[in-house]
């Protein structure tokens, strides 16, 4: 019998295999949350939305789908946002239980399953923005490692720095973010830049991303109060679109 | 069964495989390659029927409107194809045909071989595994180059089986077969596949390893010299006959189109989560890909096959050794692909010369585990376990291919769970263009307007002169200044191309697109309306 039940298992394996592999594509296939399923998940939000809450979505890939149903409470600015600090309450609909990383560590003050779409609201005092770099120039909308930021950008030529200099508010951190932008030079050109930032003629921070490193965080101690600060993009290289966006923070 | 019969099976095989192809691609946009070829293709044809100087027509710069880039086989057909139908099947579709025919003949080739090789329940198994791979079924039905090359690479594989065979001159108790007196057959498969795609140089370091394999067994380094000699010589003279453009100055165009290859762009691909576009890439690639691409079912009967194959090796045409001539097509085919510096894009078109072992694999591992099914249990006749094994598998494939159509790009089998689990992995979600078809009837709903296309962009005209789209649709042209004259934008969603949403809502001012066109829940193109 036991030598029946051998011959036996590598057709039964196939079969079963086969089976399953039937099943589970056409289950797949209708595994994510349609559009009824996010107008019911929108209506939730815009009920309890308040001018200013950040809306988000997980996985990155459904964005879109996000965007179709509640892109009118996400501003250009907001969807290009330096980092989330800045938001003390913050609306995330995920599906397929993945998490956005803007509310990782936050305990959510409402919780609801909508059809598949689960819709939560987190809570919490926000970093207060005293200034930032875009108080003289609007600055532009960039994609730095695949994501969108508002930004103010440099290229600076090999061996010539490009500088920008910002009257900025301060209180006791500064806090930025720097990247290189567009895909195609990142991958022609594939040498770092740097960004320094000084205030008074001393520098504070300095960073160097490189093709892959994406936005970049820097976060120096500041004293508060009325000041030039200085942001110095040089490389080696030609072609580095060094964006950079940079928050005072109280 | 009688020859007859097993002929009749076999071409309703090759017959069955034309008419998905030809019905399936109805549904598939036009890939941003195939408007080249397809406008080379005609061109080719004038050039033939109305012979004038070569330069104009064939030559150019590499990556220019006569794609001199790529050798001319099978733009030749669809030069042919579309003067011959496209009264009949439309524009389009006369251009997709040859891909289609030729996709026909690689599963009744494969077909055919593992019929002279194992049976016909495993032929039949392995033809269907053949016909029902989702993305191989997709790029059938372009104009383009990658399912011709599956089927020319694996016309050369088995023509050198054939060649190196005893041939009528053999005499009976020969230890070391002569092989044919002349094998013209394998030389001018392999001109064919040289005129139709560069990979077609990887075939000799299959061809070559099972020939130095062959005579070291033999003892007799020349024991099949006239093969070989096919090869040296037909290959490259049918290259040069069906490549005016060598007519001119060979050695420079040769080298000129194999540097341009060697040194080609690596174009931005994802792979499980991140932009590739610059070597080193994870060695891991073709293999994952692979287990993502091919139904599961039919995976797991080909790693039956594989072991069958190795527990019998040298059981089967013992003189030809074909299972080590399988095994070698498929390295060459899919190796170069985990050194990590190959051009990883396009992922598993570039190494689809694989799935014939795959599937014939999957043919001779599906009716052995029926049989071992058949005689543990004597109630169970034989060929009822055969075809409770085949059709479930046949049943998997099928369910694949439903679910794939007509996104196979986004598509991902089972194991990587479906479209959604592809994207949750960060597998490429796209490439070519081809979803954008998608969004047209939701274009032809509003009014006209100008379209920022992008990777589109070279399909638009067709679109709209297919009557897909009304003529004030037309292509606002590229980035920024396109979209400053557009009134709709897309974005065809791939990772890189999320660019192409930022510079939207910087000009249109708005994050919120009107239409999102999904995959099985995937977005795969966002549509914008200016506000």
């Amino acid at each position: 019998m036991r030598a029946r039940i051998l011959a036996a298992i590598p057709a039964v394996l196939l079969v079963l295999v086969s089976l399953w592999e039937t099943v589970a594509a056409r289950h797949d296939a209708t595994s994510v949350p349609d559009d009824a399923a996010w107008a019911h998940a929108a209506q939730l939000v815009r009920a309890q939305h308040q001018p200013g809450d950040l809306i988000v979505f997980a996985p990155g890939w459904v964005d879109p789908v996000g965007r179709l149903h509640l892109g009118d409470l996400i501003p250009v600015e907001m969807a290009a946002r330096m980092d989330a600090a800045r938001y003390g309450r913050i609306w995330e609909l995920s599906i397929r239980g993945a998490e956005a990383p803007e509310v990782a560590g936050l305990a959510p003050v409402l919780s609801q399953d909508v059809d598949g779409v689960m819709v939560r609201r987190f809570e919490r005092a926000p970093a207060v923005v005293l200034s930032d770099v875009f108080a003289t120039q609007p600055g532009l909308v960039a994609e730095v490692g695949f994501e969108p930021h508002r930004c103010i950008q440099l290229v600076p030529s090999p061996g010539r720095p490009a500088t920008v200099t910002v009257p900025m508010t301060l209180g006791s951190r500064l806090v930025g973010y720097a990247g290189l932008a567009d895909v195609f030079t990142r991958r022609d050109i594939r040498a770092p830049g740097t960004l320094a930032v000084q205030i008074g003629g001393r520098e504070v921070a300095r960073v160097t991303p490189g093709v892959d490193d994406g936005w970049v965080r820097f976060d120096a101690p500041t004293t508060p109060g009325a000041a030039d600060v200085t942001f110095i993009a040089s490389a080696d290289a030609p072609q580095r679109q060094i964006c950079f966006a940079a928050e005072a923070r109280q | 069964m009688s020859t007859r019969i097993t002929r009749l099976v076999g071409c309703a095989l090759v017959v069955l495989t034309i008419v998905v192809v030809m019905v399936n691609q109805r549904d598939v946009g036009i890939a941003r390659d195939e408007t080249v070829y397809m406008g080379a293709g005609a061109r080719y044809w004038h050039w033939f029927m109305h012979p004038a100087a070569i330069e104009p027509t064939w030559g150019g710069p590499l990556g220019g409107g006569n794609n001199p880039e790529h050798p001319p086989f099978v733009k030749e057909l669809e030069g042919i194809s579309h003067a011959a139908f496209s009264g009949v099947l439309g524009e389009v579709a006369a251009y997709r045909l040859p891909s289609a025919v030729l996709h026909g003949a690689c599963v009744g080739l494969v077909f055919w071989m593992t019929l002279s090789l194992w049976g016909f329940a495993e032929a039949v198994i392995a033809a269907l595994c053949l016909l029902l791979l989702p993305r191989a079924l997709f790029h059938a039905g372009l104009a383009a180059f990658d399912a011709p090359i599956m089927t020319l690479w694996f016309a050369t594989v088995v023509a050198y089986w054939r060649c190196i065979g005893p041939g009528r001159q053999a005499k009976p108790g020969d230890l070391h077969p002569r092989g044919r007196k002349w094998p013209w057959q394998v030389g001018v498969a392999w001109g064919l596949a040289l005129a139709t795609k560069h990979t077609a140089l990887l075939l000799p370091f299959a061809l070559g390893v099972h020939y130095v394999f062959l005579a070291w067994r033999a003892k007799k380094p020349l024991v099949h010299w006239r093969v070989a000699a096919s090869l040296a010589v037909l290959g490259p003279l049918v290259l040069y006959a069906l490549w005016p453009l060598l007519w001119t100055a060979p050695i420079a165009h040769v080298s000129a189109w194999l540097k341009f290859h060697t040194h080609h762009v690596h174009y931005n691909f994802e792979y499980l989560g991140t932009n590739w576009n610059h070597p080193r890439f994870p060695w891991h690639v073709a293999l994952v890909t692979t287990l993502f691409t091919v139904p599961t079912a039919t995976l797991a009967a080909a790693v039956a096959g594989a072991g069958v194959w190795i527990a019998r090796r040298g059981t089967v045409d013992r003189d030809r050794a074909p299972v080590l001539l399988l095994a070698l097509s498929a390295a060459a085919s899919i190796g170069p692909f985990f050194l990590g510096s190959t051009p990883i894009f396009g992922a598993e078109k570039h190494w689809m010369p694989v799935l014939p072992t795959i599937c014939i694999a999957a043919g001779v591992g599906a009716v052995w585990a029926a049989r071992r099914f058949a005689a543990a249990f004597a109630k169970v006749p034989e060929r009822v376990a055969i075809i409770a094994v085949g059709a479930c598998i046949a049943l998997a494939g099928t369910t694949e291919v439903v679910t794939a159509h007509p996104y196979a790009l986004t598509w991902y089998s089972a194991l990587a769970g479906g479209s959604p689990g592809g994207a949750d992995l960060g597998m490429n979600r796209q490439f070519w263009g081809v979803a954008a078809k998608g969004v047209l009837p939701f274009l032809r709903s509003q009014p006209p307007g100008l379209v920022y296309a992008h990777d589109a962009s070279p399909a638009w005209g067709w679109y709209i002169k297919d009557g897909l789209l009304p003529g004030g649709d037309g292509d606002a042209g590229h980035e920024t200044e396109g979209i400053a004259r557009s009134k709709y934008a897309i974005v065809i969603h791939e990772k890189h191309f999320n660019r192409h949403d930022y510079l939207i809502w910087s000009a249109y001012r708005t994050t919120q697109p009107v239409f999102v066109l999904r995959a099985d829940g995937v977005p795969v193109v966002s549509v914008y309306r200016r506000p």
